[in-house]
């Protein structure tokens, strides 16, 4: 009697053990899952803030736009037709509803742009005039900082991707519904564009 | 341990334990991803003399005395940070693109505040840039800098004089960013460049991108810092993980040296081929 009693103790042991772990276990796995599901949440939101980034910078650009017309205006009045063009991508460009859209309205603009800059070729005064240079700088920057929005916007959508895909969190983003976002595919050919020939 | 123990669980409890080696390899797998990526300019570290790092070795002793003492007077009033740096070459990067990962990797400037300002010369290329951190864009917006290069360095570098066209700019920089911080610059004759002639009522509206660029920015900055991890202080740069290269050296070389504050950049600021 005394070893049966034994034994059902030493079984009942056992058994407290393994409900023991089998409950650390499950507490682990929902301590993970949630940590999990919150890096999902700040690595979509991180893609989100890039993409306002990139729409903020093309904005930024478009703005420049009509200091630099009347600037230009007052050396090559009559290169209406570049006017226009530059008129009418800026307009796109604020009418544009999604960040493509307005991708394809900067890459008019750019194009434009181009154009001008060929023009202005023509007019040594307006080319040392300092606030066509000043103008020219912000222009510039304006784009290294979209190239930049680009690239960081592609490295946050690259970090969220990877959660969304990679082992063991694809598991929380598949349950949660989280999917992939969309890289910025033409990250170099929408800034350089076509050369003009006259 | 406890992480191994739940992946290995999870595994199971999803997948079934058919796939189970799969799953194992897709976890090595993982784990190499993970590694961090190693940033394209990061041939060059910052020196013990923060302020001024000549690695195509043009500037003058007393011209880097000079630098190194502006700079370090600066940073200890305003908490800003002027950099020079001169390169022999970017090895065919764009100087704009080099210039901010540079700015970015040494994380120059204050983590908060972000008000980093890089000189960067690359003599065998011919060219320099000026690359403001997203702090000081305002005070010097990409036009200043332009014209700070126009007026200040490139006159020089066209003849050569590297070092004193280093230390004309440096000091134009550093007399912005005093002003800018409403102290008084360190040459009382400087002459700030004035923003009026930008032509008056688009000023305005042109801002407005900028504020809510710098909003957005800030809320980056606040979600990431959310995102955990150890807080960069000695070795700045926002890309988490990516910062730690070359081991532990840095301490600012042993006792009061200047490091980089972990502060970023956008793209702001201009370059000028010479």
């Amino acid at each position: 009697m005394k070893e049966f009693d034994y034994l059902m103790k030493k079984s009942k042991g056992i058994l407290l053990g393994v409900l023991g772990a089998l409950a650390l276990v499950v507490i682990l796995v929902v301590v993970w899952g949630i940590s999990a599901y919150n890096g999902l949440v700040n690595a979509e939101q991180r893609v989100h803030t890039q993409e306002s980034n990139i729409e903020t910078q093309l904005q930024r650009r478009s703005d420049l736009i009509p200091n630099l017309v009347n600037t230009v205006k007052g050396y090559a009045a009559h290169e209406e037709e570049i006017f226009t063009a530059l008129a009418e991508a800026r307009a796109k460009l604020s009418g544009a509803s999604s960040l493509e859209e307005m991708d394809e309205a900067d890459s008019e603009l750019s194009s434009a742009l181009n154009r001008l800059m060929v023009i202005v070729e023509n007019y040594p005064d307006l080319k040392a005039d300092q606030n066509f240079i000043g103008l020219q700088d912000e222009l510039a920057g304006t784009e290294n900082r979209i190239a930049q929005a680009r690239r960081d916007y592609n490295e946050a959508v690259q970090e969220y991707n990877g959660k969304v895909r990679r082992f063991p969190s694809n598991l929380i983003a598949g349950m949660f519904g989280f999917e992939q976002a969309d890289l910025f595919e033409s990250d170099e050919g929408a800034s350089s564009v076509p050369e003009v020939s006259f | 341990m406890p992480m191994a123990a739940t992946a290995a669980d999870a595994a199971v409890w999803t997948a079934g334990k058919r796939r189970l080696p799969l799953l194992l390899s897709l976890i090595g797998l993982a784990a190499a991803f993970t590694l961090p990526a190693a940033a394209a300019s990061a041939d060059y570290q910052p020196t013990e003399r923060f302020f001024v790092n000549d690695f195509a070795g043009v500037i003058s002793s007393s011209d880097a005395e000079e630098i190194y003492a502006l700079g370090a007077e600066l940073q200890e009033k305003t908490g800003a940070q002027v950099v020079a740096v001169t390169v022999p070459t970017t090895g065919g990067e764009d100087i704009r693109q080099y210039g901010l990962d540079l700015g970015r990797d040494w994380g120059i400037g204050q983590e908060d505040e972000d008000n980093g300002v890089l000189l960067l010369l690359v003599t065998e290329d011919r060219q320099v840039s000026i690359e403001v951190g997203y702090g000081l864009e305002g005070a010097l917006n990409d036009a200043k800098t332009g014209r700070i290069l126009d007026t200040y360095a490139t006159p020089d570098f066209a003849e050569g004089a590297y070092s004193s066209g280093m230390r004309k700019a440096y000091r134009a920089l550093v007399n912005e960013v005093y002003i800018e911080y409403g102290l008084d610059p360190v040459d009382d004759d400087y002459v700030p460049d004035s923003p009026e002639e930008e032509g008056g009522g688009q000023n305005v509206l042109a801002a407005l991108p900028f504020v809510l660029f710098l909003a957005l920015f800030a809320f980056t900055m606040v979600r990431s810092r959310t995102r955990g991890g150890p807080p960069f202080i000695f070795f700045g740069g926002p890309r988490g993980g990516g910062g730690f290269h070359g081991g532990g050296g840095g301490f600012g070389g042993g006792g009061g040296g200047f490091h980089g504050g972990g502060g970023s950049f956008g793209g702001g600021g201009s370059s000028r081929g010479f």
